[in-house]
């Protein structure tokens, strides 16, 4: 039953036509025209009076509530307004301060060159120059670590120690590489290894690894390698004489026993001689002991044939020895016929 | 060169110019003949060297094994083939098959200042051969060398009053100037001190005890010990990178990998363990654990006892499956130290004992 207040000629409401059926209409126009002012009237329009009041009031009541509602949206959108500008100051804040690292990191950056005009470069070149410097670095340490392994020892530390490398090589050829893993304590110890077990580490690592880890390394490093070469002439016999040999070449694990049977004629079926080298020093390549002797049914000029092939071995490693006997065999041939 | 004839089973036969072959020896030419595969049977009769080209081609292979083992006994008869000459063949079959047998690998400790530096096959063989033949009259052996520096020492155990018993011979694997030997595991064990003792004398060294490594792979087991495997040591030259690294993956663009530097991570890292190459090939691990029970809820076992378990790992190649353990993701890398230190303690047999302050691991006995 709420009237809008800025209606004065409405003066038939429902409401009106209703109570006009009980009182007087005119009496109700009346009041009807004079609802804003309001006036009390007592008596015969009391009845209606208080309707009007009521109503007024309920429609003055209806205003109040309305304003109130407006305020209430109007002081909530000045809440928001107000809430979103610190938002906003606190955003730009961050963004102020963000900024402000990064310029500090640039200018650290760029700070680290020697050049004194950082703000003419690009970060582009400095990148670009960096690495090559970085490049130019690593491809000299690389030189100077293969320079390192080309001599045979070379080494590397690791977490709790170093592991070092032993190449080895023999004329020319590099051959097998041993590692050594070393655990640096006190006592210093061999934590693991890939060296042979013939070869001996044992003893060696008790004589000299405490004191002189130096003499050490150039021990073991000998012995490597002797047994290395010893063990590839063997094999390279084998391999590029095999006609000279009768069967096969008799050793041990070590190559310092070697015993075979050969001939000086490439043609199979002669092979009147046989050879028994003894390397009596674990770090030579060559033999201490050759002794060659002649099967029974050989010539007797064989004798002397035997002597200087003994006097061969002890001079050179034994491909050498052979090329020089194939190489004296055909001069001989070559002067005989 | 006709063997000693055995009491009573030939009877009095005259020294006869004609040579008959010994019925034992006879019996196991024959028997080795058939346990060699059809397809072998002329390599092996080739790397024997005891019948001639000529008899080796009138040998005719195809046909049933008992006719073929016939005709070899033929030819053997008419080269007249001695124990020697058997023994070889078997030693020969073995080397082939060696893999059937269970090795064991013994190691001997040198005496002081015994520096051997010679190792001179004669004496070897003469020496063991006394040793042997001074404690027990009746054995036969044989020995072979091979080319990567092998000893193959076959011995055939008899008793005082029996002959040796050719079918169930021992193997020895000696290397020169080494100090470990690989016997094959056979049920007699009474025989063992005895070709210790051999073998000690023979090559100078003073004890000589068991290393608890076994397998069948007998290369796999002289890769451990000699220390042939691939180690993966740092050095500042790394190996060439292998084929994996550049072959094609399935290069789906649409596929990605949220885990990739995990597994980068873990391949790293089981490299790092286990190194570039392929491994030594066991067939076993056993772990021996005598440690108390450990579990969250206490009370659940009186945890005064040892909790006395073994755990055993099998598997027809135990290290590479080890090795892919963790890129499967079945187990975390790094895997336990207890896994991994096999090749290089040498050791497959393990005794966990109790932490008193460090894990103690112990020979076990046997």
């Amino acid at each position: 039953m709420i009237r809008s207040p800025g209606t004065p000629g409405n003066s038939t409401p429902r409401r009106g036509r209703a109570k006009a059926i009980k009182w007087d209409s005119v009496c109700l126009s009346v009041l009807s025209f004079s609802s804003q002012a309001a006036p009390v009237k007592m008596g015969e329009a009391a009845g209606s009076l208080q309707d009007s009041i009521l109503s007024h009031l309920e429609r003055l009541e209806a205003k109040a509530h309305k304003a109130a509602l407006e305020r209430g949206e109007v002081r909530k959108h000045k809440e928001d307004v107000a809430l979103m500008k610190s938002r906003i100051q606190e955003l730009k804040r961050q963004r102020d301060e963000l900024r402000t690292k990064l310029s500090a990191c640039r200018s650290v950056l760029a700070g680290r060159e020697d050049a004194p005009k950082r703000d003419s470069r690009t970060p582009q070149a400095t990148r670009a120059r960096q690495q090559a410097l970085l490049e130019w670095k690593m491809e000299g340490a690389k030189g100077l670590l293969q320079v390192f392994h080309l001599t045979g020892l070379s080494g590397r530390l690791t977490k709790e120690g170093a592991c070092l490398c032993i190449s080895t090589a023999f004329e020319g050829t590099y051959l097998d590489t041993y590692h050594l893993d070393l655990l640096i304590q006190q006592p210093i110890r061999i934590q693991r290894h890939s060296v042979p077990s013939f070869i001996p580490l044992k003893e060696i690592a008790q004589e000299y690894l405490q004191t002189n880890i130096r003499r050490f390394l150039s021990v073991l490093s000998d012995h490597l390698n002797a047994y290395a070469g010893r063990k590839f002439q063997a094999n390279q016999l084998q391999e590029r004489f095999p006609a000279f040999l009768e069967g096969g070449l008799q050793g041990n694990s070590l190559y310092n026993l070697l015993e075979f049977n050969y001939g000086v004629t490439g043609e199979g079926g002669n092979f009147p001689f046989m050879a028994k080298l003894t390397y009596g020093d674990p770090v030579s390549i060559l033999p201490t002991e050759a002794t060659v002797v002649c099967k029974e049914d050989a010539p007797a000029s064989s004798g002397e044939v035997a002597a200087a092939h003994s006097a061969l071995f002890h001079k050179r490693p034994l491909p050498g020895v052979f090329s020089a006997i194939t190489a004296t065999t055909e001069t001989l041939n070559h002067s005989a016929s | 060169m006709a063997k000693r004839r055995p009491r009573g089973t030939l009877g009095c036969s005259p020294p006869s110019k004609v040579f008959v072959m010994d019925e034992t020896v006879a019996e196991f030419i024959k028997r080795t003949v058939l346990r060699i595969p059809r397809s072998e049977t002329a390599k092996i009769l080739t790397t024997w060297q005891f019948l001639s080209e000529n008899q080796l081609q009138t040998l005719n292979i195809h046909q049933v094994k008992e006719n073929v083992a016939e005709e070899v006994l033929q030819l053997c008869k008419e080269n007249c083939a001695t124990m020697k000459h058997a023994a070889d063949l078997d030693i020969i079959y073995n080397y082939t098959y060696r893999d059937k047998k269970l090795w064991a690998v013994y190691q001997m400790i040198r005496g002081e200042g015994d520096e051997n530096d010679f190792f001179d096959l004669v004496k070897f063989k003469k020496k063991f051969k006394e040793t042997l033949q001074a404690t027990l009259k009746n054995v036969s052996i044989t020995f072979k060398e091979y080319e990567d520096n092998a000893i193959w020492i076959r011995v055939a155990w008899g008793t005082t009053l029996t002959k040796p018993n050719q079918y169930k011979p021992s193997y020895v694997v000696y290397h020169s100037q080494t100090p470990y030997i690989f016997m094959s595991i056979s049920r007699r064990k009474s025989c063992m001190p005895m070709l210790c003792q051999a073998l000690l004398v023979a090559t100078s060294y003073r004890d000589i005890h068991e290393m608890d490594l076994r397998s069948h792979c007998l290369d796999s087991l002289k890769d451990i010990v000699f220390k042939r495997y691939s180690q993966n040591f740092q050095t500042h030259h790394p190996r060439p990178l292998q084929e994996k690294n550049s072959t094609l993956e399935n290069v789906d663009p649409r596929i990605i990998q949220e885990d990739k530097h995990k597994k980068e991570k873990i391949l790293k890292i089981t490299r790092e363990t286990f190194g570039d190459g392929p491994q030594p090939k066991l067939e076993f691990a056993e772990y021996k654990l005598e440690t108390t029970f450990r579990s969250e809820q206490k009370g659940i076992l009186n945890n005064k006892e040892p909790f006395r378990c073994m755990v055993k790992f099998s598997s027809p190649h135990l290290l590479e499956a080890l090795k892919s353990l963790a890129p499967a993701g079945v187990a975390d890398a790094p895997l336990s130290p207890l896994l991994t230190c096999i090749t290089q303690k040498a050791r497959n047999y393990f005794k966990i004992r109790e932490r008193k302050g460090a894990l103690s691991e112990s020979l076990p006995s046997h």
